[in-house]
């Protein structure tokens, strides 16, 4: 459990000292004490400060908020839907999301955040998702079905607005839609951390109960287990964590599925170890990629692109490595 | 079947196109080369056109009255309905050179000559254009007498600009595209209103493009003197604005920012309307040396341009209803 | 008595469930013994609150099982299900400890006195050496042990097992059974199951319950109520109930 949280912040501070302006380690100890009594280190420009605590520091933070988030999310639905090729957004928050955001950009124009809409549309899949299912009995395979159409609906109304769109107003959209961070600013993490932190505590809570919910609906309900409100119970935490996440960085896809594979590979199936591992395994994985896309190339490849591209050739490695993880 | 006056031209992907001696129906799938065969008089050949110039542009029409009856050939997915364009039976097709292999496949299943022509952001670039387009309909002495107007304009800003070193030459970041990151490397109307385009030596992200992506750590390294944010969107549409700019804090440490010198500009609009650029070359002028061009009234100079390229009456005013432009310079 | 039915009528699609009345002593080893189809996992299930029934129609310990939450329910019955296909491979141990989710709060963790009760279950099933052992690597006939192992820690006075033998090679299968027995006769829970193998059931029952089409046929000690003639008219087939060596077999 060491290593749990040593890795991240770890990753954190290599991660502080990468991005296009060259700041040295060295210059990067000084900006930051230099916040702390600005009188000793006089000589620090305010660029330099404003590049460490404004672009770099709210992205890092984010890129952590984010990482454990999604990974998290991803854990925990695998374990409800006891399925490992569930990822966080199987109950159509990626979708609801985008169209979401697609309706602010659009429609609302620049008055209005599309992290609002974003999220709002994300959960509102998830409740209509939630209350379709109902009707069949929340079973797991209604709830994927549900899922998989609730999903395809937005998908559908999204591609209603691209195409009413002016092009040059769609292109916010699909910078939004491709997944990043590098926009990330203070105020988005005042607004979304908060929500992040709220759903993947409430996880963390239920980690045990992950274990037990992972069992088939009849075996947890003999086990004496509410099973239909501690499923609501999961799938609120695991969509205020994702949508919020999604909000503010677009569709980052991957690391909801790959994080806790990998997790279990190592360090077994209790969803005790599993859930908070994820957290941290997936907080260092997205600062990590973060790090690589700022500093691969002189511009930025998208996030979203890079865990897709790093994301899939891992996941074969993991289908064929792992065997006794699951059946 | 080629009659004998026919030649062959060569086109911006370096394709030798053979064109009819007689051009009379034209399908332009390239909105700047729409808006050049207005300025050459030959709008009543267009017969077929793209969906950005009937439905978005801010002036077209007013140039083309009879804009609502052409059928729209192109849509915003980047497809063209073959059947439609073939049933037009036009002579040429004017097409864009984003996608080098649209203009070849395009010819051989409509099988009519496909000219790909584009200005890319540069001046000397338009101008082939024009003279190209001017060429294949025949219209090259009104082409000639557009681009020496051309030239004639960027001369009145040329001469007092000789005078300013390169110093005083105010380095610009142009955030195009609603985003903060996305900047042309490519955008002659700065060079030449006196500033420098603080992005011109990098590589576009795609070929045929001049899209440059950066980071928001590159704009404060390269710490411009002025911040140019993209303006031909209807101020609703605009998702980076100047107060937003204004108020970033993560940019508040770049004197553009420190300085209030942040503004709109034209920027493109599905490349440039050969017009609008103009003036927004007159606009950066003024912008970047007030000094110096105090005098020249853009509103008046605006609609002179535009009646000059296209024959309409109070061209730039109709633009300024749109997207505001007369505000700009209210600082 | 510690299980009681009273006009139980429930439609299950096709199929319904008739049962005017039925009592199973506490504390002994009921067999629930039928053709397929007659109901019997249906009736389990009912007994297990794993069915939704109306209320005032099934009792544990005197209370109405369908005005129990479920935890609450969990701590009263314990259902071991036939068939277990799992997803995850939990080590024994932490599958074991997962029967103590009916005394654990939402949010809670199993403390090493829940760790020590699944270790005790483990014990009694005898497979206390297969704590840290993968559960994929188990045979089906230890899964079936551990299944039993999870049911014990939720410590139930009643364990309702559905057809724990079935698919089972006979040495296996006594083994289930005499645990069943033990569990019965040492801990003295009340242990219901269903069967297929009639010997099994006679061999080790104190009381059996004959169900066919949805009804109870007939029930009591299997001394009492085994006869041929019963034996055909549930299964429709010629048996004949043999002694032999103190013991009654059957044979077709």
């Amino acid at each position: 459990m060491g290593l749990a949280f040593a890795l991240p912040v770890a990753v954190f501070i290599i991660s502080l000292n990468i991005g296009s302006y060259p700041i040295s380690p060295r210059t990067l100890i000084k900006v930051i004490l230099s916040v702390f009594s600005p009188s000793s280190y006089p000589d620090v420009p305010a660029a330099l400060r404003d590049i460490v605590f404004q672009i770099r520091l709210p992205r890092l933070l984010l890129a952590v908020a984010v990482g454990a988030s999604l990974s998290v999310s991803g854990a925990s639905l695998q374990a409800l839907f006891k399925n490992p090729l569930v990822n966080e957004y199987i109950l159509g928050i990626s979708s609801g999301s985008a169209f979401g955001a697609a309706v602010s950009l659009v429609f609302l124009g620049k008055g209005f955040p599309p992290q609002v809409a974003a999220f709002v549309f994300g959960i509102a899949a998830v409740i209509a998702v939630l209350i379709i299912a109902r009707s069949a009995g929340s079973h797991i395979v209604a709830l994927l079905l549900t899922g998989i159409i609730v999903s395809a609906f937005f998908s559908a109304l999204l591609a209603l607005v691209e195409f009413f769109a002016s092009p040059y107003a769609l292109q916010a959209l699909f910078y939004w839609l491709m997944g990043n961070l590098s926009l990330a600013t203070w105020r988005d993490l005042a607004l979304s951390v908060p929500l992040m932190a709220a759903g993947v505590i409430l996880l963390v809570l239920l980690r045990w109960r992950l274990n037990v919910l992972s069992m088939s609906d009849q075996e947890a309900k003999a086990l004496g287990v509410s099973v239909r409100r501690e499923k609501v119970l999961v799938i609120v935490g695991c969509t205020l964590a994702t949508a919020s996440a999604t909000a503010v960085t677009g569709i980052i896809g991957w690391i909801g599925l790959v994080v806790p594979h990998l997790v279990r590979m190592t360090a077994g199936v209790d969803n005790r170890r599993v859930v908070p591992l994820s957290a941290s395994l997936g907080a260092s994985f997205l600062l990590a990629a973060d790090a690589l896309t700022r500093s691969l190339a002189s511009f930025e490849i998208p996030l979203g692109i890079f865990t897709s591209l790093i994301g899939i050739p891992f996941f074969l490695f993991l289908l064929k490595r792992s065997r006794r993880v699951w059946l | 079947m080629e009659d004998a006056s026919s030649f062959v031209i060569r086109d911006d992907l370096g394709r030798d196109v053979a064109i009819p001696g007689r051009v009379e129906r034209i399908v332009s799938l390239q909105p700047e080369a729409s808006r050049i065969l207005a300025a050459l008089g030959c709008v009543d050949r267009l017969v077929g056109l793209d969906y950005f110039l009937a439905k978005y542009d801010h002036v077209f029409r007013l140039i083309v009255p009879g804009l609502k009856d052409i059928p729209v050939v192109a849509y915003e997915d980047a497809s063209a309905n073959l059947e439609a364009i073939i049933r037009l039976n036009p002579d040429v097709i004017l097409a864009s050179p984003s996608d080098p292999h649209v203009p070849d496949a395009l010819q051989s299943k409509v099988g009519k000559p496909v000219v790909a022509v584009s200005s890319l952001g540069h001046f000397d670039k338009l101008l082939e254009e024009i003279r190209l387009i001017g060429r294949v309909v025949g219209r090259s002495s009104r082409a000639e007498e557009l681009i020496v107007y051309f030239r004639e304009t960027l001369d009145l800003l040329d001469k007092p600009l000789r005078g300013v070193s390169p110093a005083d030459r105010p380095r610009a970041y142009l955030a195009f595209w609603s985003s903060l990151v996305r900047t042309p490397s490519s955008y002659d109307p700065v060079a030449a209103a006196g500033g420098r385009n603080v992005a011109e030596r990098l590589a576009p992200v795609q070929k045929g493009s001049d899209t440059v992506v950066v980071s928001l750590e590159r704009i404060l390294d390269w710490n411009p003197d002025i911040i140019l944010v993209h303006g031909n969107f209807a101020p609703p549409e605009r998702a980076v604005t100047v107060d937003g700019v204004l108020g970033d804090t993560r940019l508040r440490s770049v004197k553009a920012v420190r300085d209030q010198r942040v503004f709109y500009t034209f920027g493109f609009w599905y490349w440039w309307d050969p017009a609008q650029v103009l003036v927004e070359t007159l606009y950066l002028a003024k912008l970047f040396h007030p000094a110096l061009f105090q005098g020249l009234d853009l509103e008046r100079e605006g609609n002179r341009i535009y009646k000059k390229v296209y024959g309409i009456e109070n061209g730039y005013s109709v633009l300024c209803r749109s997207i505001q432009c007369h505000e700009w310079l209210k600082n | 008595m510690s299980v009681s039915v009273r006009g139980l009528f429930l439609t299950r699609g096709d199929f319904q469930l008739k049962i005017e009345g039925l009592e199973f002593p506490s504390g002994k080893l009921t067999s629930i013994v039928g053709p397929n189809g007659a109901g019997k996992t249906t009736l389990l299930m009912c007994l297990g609150g794993l069915l939704a029934v109306p209320r005032n129609r099934v009792f544990v310990q005197g209370r109405d099982i369908a005005s129990l939450k479920d935890a609450e329910r969990a701590r009263l019955v314990a259902s071991v299900p036939q068939e277990h296909n799992p997803t995850f491979n939990y080590s024994v141990l932490d599958f074991v400890v997962m029967g103590r989710a009916a005394h654990l709060p939402l949010f809670s963790l199993p403390s090493g006195e829940d760790v020590r009760a699944a270790e005790e279950a483990l014990d009694f099933v005898r497979l206390r050496t297969f704590a840290l052992r993968p559960y994929f690597e188990l045979s089906s006939g230890e899964r079936r042990l551990i299944l039993i192992a999870r049911a014990l820690v939720q410590r139930a006075d009643i364990l309702l097992l559905d057809e724990p033998t079935t698919f089972l090679d006979p040495k296996h299968e006594m083994e289930i059974m005499e645990l069943a027995r033990r569990l019965a006769a040492e801990r003295g829970q009340t242990v219901l199951l269903t069967l297929h193998n009639l010997d099994m059931a006679v061999k080790y029952s104190d009381s059996m319950v004959f169900m066919k089409g949805g009804g109870v046929f007939a029930s009591g000690r299997p001394r009492e109520v085994l006869s041929d003639d019963l034996l055909e008219a549930v299964y429709e087939v010629k048996m004949r109930i043999v002694d032999f060596d103190g013991r009654k077999l059957i044979l077709r």
